[in-house]
């Protein structure tokens, strides 16, 4: 389903972050946002999860969302699979987990806990988390950060391989390692 | 780290125990009054004769039984009452004044008030209960605000079940808070237990078998259930943080 966000209005306090903002994401569309910092990207993935409210304007309801954030968000003390069996599945998942991971992370990493690996290596498996779970549209906020360009490579061809036709709309700093990429770029 | 029983450990711990054994022994060859101040060995001679005695036994079970009845009552009604407080505000308010006038009622007064209205078979249960309610409460509340709402921001974007939620995020964030509050307040259900059990005299109790060893004048059969009151009390706190800790895992 189409995404779509309506003559949004949102202020902090004195500051207007956006006014009478409108944005169509079309189903299964690959979106790249782009904008100097403090100029409300992740504050419209905020609004579009649903954890900020908004002073005005509509949004597509129903939709599911999974999302990487800023900061990685993982379960401490708990391994890789673990993470992705928070979101989605159970025990008896717990291979398909391993193998879905793989694509992305060395296998003897799988089983460790989170805090023993790299920054890198994390981030890699918030990103594994939100293909991994059941949604509509993937979100992702900065999800390169700490990855080197040929690692940044490797994952956005596994995003792009199990996104599954669902949209993606992701922020980053780092348009110009994304040109030979099919984003469509956003600008607010 | 090393382990706990490395023999290094263990030896320290053997020593410290003469050490203090020893300062004991001293002290009470200092006082040379048996009936003011027992030594270990008459500590012991006492413990050996109780022993095997079915009197000394039904006191323990008694009051083991007790005050481990009060203090699983109210590990239940603290965590029950904290996670419902959580979730509610408005009863959070309701209770908040009851809980703090508790908190700082001195012990005399609850072991009396519960003597007059409820007798001296209870006692030790619901002082114990008494005592030990708040500080599950305000730990159980502190334990779950505790949560990392980053990590409840995910569950809630990605839908993730309640029950998971509750298991995941929140058991880990609500149990060292609850350990901490279960080590400090199992040995004060037994020092308000005990005291309970000296002031009420139930029957069957390690309190009334004090009580007697107070007014025949037998210290060191005092010495002897003050012995057993710690070792009790030692077994109780190790085991009950033991499960605490494996159902934390």
């Amino acid at each position: 389903m189409d995404i779509q966000i309506k003559d949004l209005s949102h202020r902090f306090g004195e500051k207007s972050v956006f006014e009478h903002f409108d944005l169509t994401l079309q189903d299964g569309g690959l979106y790249g946002l782009t904008a100097p910092s403090g100029r409300g990207k992740t504050t419209l993935l905020r609004i579009l999860m649903g954890l900020l409210s908004h002073d005005a304007g509509t949004i597509s309801q129903g939709v599911r969302y999974s999302a990487v954030f800023q900061t990685d968000r993982l379960l401490p003390g708990r391994c890789a699979v673990d993470q992705l069996l928070f979101v989605r599945g159970s025990k008896k998942d717990r291979a398909e987990a391993a193998r879905f991971l793989a694509g992305l992370l060395p296998e003897n990493s799988l089983e460790q806990s989170v805090g023993e690996l790299s920054g890198g290596m994390q981030r890699r498996v918030a990103i594994a988390r939100a293909l991994w779970a059941e949604s509509d549209c993937l979100l992702m906020d900065e999800p390169f950060t700490g990855l080197d360009e040929a690692t940044l490579r490797q994952t956005l061809d596994f995003i792009l391989a199990k996104r599954q036709g669902r949209t993606l709309l992701l922020s980053t700093h780092q348009k110009e390692l994304l040109t030979d990429y099919p984003f469509e770029w956003l600008r607010i | 780290m090393k382990p706990a029983t490395s023999p290094r450990h263990f030896l320290q711990g053997l020593l410290v125990t003469l050490f203090w054994l020893g300062v004991w022994q001293a002290v009470s060859m200092l006082v040379a009054k048996p009936v003011l101040f027992a030594s270990p060995l008459d500590t012991i001679r006492a413990l050996w004769v109780m022993l095997p005695t079915s009197a000394y036994w039904s006191a323990v079970l008694g009051s083991l039984g007790r005050i481990a009845l009060g203090f699983f009552l109210a590990l239940a009604l603290g965590l029950l009452l904290g996670v419902a407080a959580f979730r509610f505000s408005l009863l959070r308010t309701l209770i908040s004044p009851l809980l703090t006038m508790m908190k700082t009622v001195p012990v005399a007064s609850f072991i009396i008030l519960v003597l007059v209205w409820f007798g001296s078979s209870s006692l030790a249960v619901i002082v114990a209960l008494l005592i030990v309610f708040p500080q599950i409460y305000f730990a159980t509340l502190s334990g779950l605000e505790s949560t990392d709402q980053e990590l409840l921001e995910l569950a809630r974007v990605y839908r993730v079940p309640r029950r998971r939620v509750a298991w995941r995020l929140y058991r880990p964030a609500l149990w060292p808070y609850l350990t901490g509050s279960c080590a400090s307040a199992l040995g004060m259900s037994w020092k308000a237990g005990i005291a309970a059990e000296v002031i009420g005299n139930p029957a069957h109790s390690i309190g009334e078998q004090m009580y007697l060893s107070k007014i025949y004048m037998a210290t060191a059969e005092l010495f002897a259930w003050t012995l057993t009151v710690i070792l009790l009390s030692t077994v109780f706190e190790r085991t009950v943080l033991w499960l605490l800790r494996r159902v934390g895992k």
